[in-house]
């Protein structure tokens, strides 16, 4: 008795060691995270079946919903479009003219962005973490710390990308920073993820900061992974405290945090090459 | 005796789509470890049978499923499967209840490994979350076992 059971703690202190090896290994050489990414194909027969319940219900829905209420939504999309379309005319319009502007400043280009639709596979990947499971990897082209934003506003970032399916950490994870800005007083600073059901906190702001109640915080971009200009979170709570040199506030996300169907993922790039040629021409029409 | 151990495997699976189904917010954190539980089962039934690296594969298999850091569940599972065959036989002359209490232990010195392997890792303890869903799973037990000695009996899987 005493010989197998020294036998078998020998057995487990070997399983100890290999696990400990292959977490060392996953977090120091990228060739383990690829193979691990491959790997990650015997989860999609498990994550389908999984979620195999929900989209069966879903479609149910889909079959018995009423058809003059369905009309009736069909009809509330189509003039919600138009809106956006006659918006996003102007929007175009504006884009041109600042991209104009700025090669008068001869400022840094602003970028531009690529944008995939991604659908959220119904299923929780990581019951410990605060992530979400989207449908594209990179085969697609999906990188690490890539942004992920929907209609509300940033959602998180690529943390794990798979061949076919991606995790995305979410605003809310724990200790995830994004630079931000108050869009009213273009205040800059940095938003912090509080934990689940936590709201989110902007850290080291000096006490006589311009922030309120009801701000919103925009991307400033300064980092270079979240593009400038997208919603983060509403300002909930400011709170002073005289005994202490920074102020505590507290702000929700705007987005829906992936309690939506679709996500938006952006690639990023400079439009560096064309508009660099571009201003030279300009500045040499300029001179001459 | 040796051709119905597909029984075992595909409970296993049964249990790993239980735990990959999606879930809202406010019910994640309740959420039970199935594949821990029938683990549990399995090595309480089988002891013999039951190998510690078997359950290490498990483990894998849930890290690479739950896209987690791989080899944290695959030590926890190992660790937990050498646990429970110490205590197996001692285990099965227990009533049910009895029972319970030793799942509720051997699901909370998981639930340890795990939150220490996170704290190592990233340096954050997460929150209540975890313990709620080993409470749940010590819960469970009773149910989980009534359903798999169904199963087992049904295979013909015996002492």
């Amino acid at each position: 008795m005493n010989r197998t059971r020294n036998s078998a703690i020998r057995g487990l202190s070997l399983y100890v060691l290999l696990s400990a090896g292959l977490i060392t290994a996953h977090y120091y050489s990228p060739v383990v995270r690829q193979i691990f990414q491959f790997a990650a194909v015997i989860g999609v027969p498990v994550h389908f079946l999984a979620s195999l319940p929900s989209t069966v219900l879903e479609r149910m829905q889909g079959k018995l919903e009423p058809t003059d209420q369905l009309r009736r939504n069909y009809a509330a999309l189509r003039e919600h479009n138009l809106i956006l379309q006659a918006r996003l005319h102007r929007f175009e319009f504006l884009e041109s003219e600042n991209i104009r502007l700025r090669r008068l400043l001869s400022a840094v280009p602003a970028t531009a962005e690529k944008v995939t639709l991604a659908a959220l596979v119904a299923v929780n990947p990581d019951p410990r973490g605060q992530a979400v499971l989207i449908n594209k990897g990179s085969a697609d082209g999906v990188f690490q710390g890539q942004p992920v934003v929907d209609a509300g506003g940033i959602v998180g970032q690529v943390t794990r990308p798979g061949m076919f399916r991606s995790t995305v950490s979410l605003v809310t994870r724990e200790n995830q920073g994004i630079p931000v800005q108050v869009a009213r007083s273009s205040l800059r600073a940095v938003i912090y993820g509080g934990g689940r059901n936590r709201p989110l906190r902007v850290l080291y702001l000096d006490r006589n900061s311009d922030i309120r109640t009801g701000d919103l915080l925009v991307t400033s971009g300064l980092a270079g992974r979240y593009p400038a200009g997208y919603p983060v979170a509403l300002v909930t709570a400011v709170e002073r405290n005289l005994s202490e040199s920074f102020m505590s506030v507290a702000a929700e996300p705007t987005s829906h945090l992936g309690s939506e169907r679709e996500v938006l993922l952006l690639w990023l790039s400079a439009l560096d090459q064309p508009v660099a040629s571009d201003l030279l021409d300009s500045e040499g029409e300029l001179v001459d | 005796m040796q051709r119905r151990t597909w029984v075992p495997v595909a409970t296993g699976i049964v249990a790993l789509v239980f735990f990959a189904l999606p879930a809202e917010e406010p019910l994640r954190g309740f959420l039970p470890d199935w594949v821990s539980l029938v683990l549990i089962y399995w090595t309480f039934a089988l002891p013999a049978r039951m190998m510690v690296g078997m359950a290490w594969s498990v483990g894998l298999v849930v890290d690479i499923v739950s896209f987690g850091l791989p080899g944290a569940y695959a030590l926890s599972k190992a660790v937990l499967v050498y646990l429970a065959r110490v205590l197996a036989l001692r285990v099965r002359a227990y009533p049910l209840w009895q029972q319970t209490i030793v799942v509720l232990g051997l699901l909370g010195i998981e639930a340890l490994i795990l939150s220490l392997i996170d704290f190592i890792v990233s340096g954050d303890l997460t929150g209540l979350q975890r313990w709620t869903a080993v409470v749940v799973g010590a819960l469970a037990w009773p149910v989980v076992y009534w359903i798999l000695r169904r199963a087992r009996h049904l295979a013909r899987l015996g002492h």
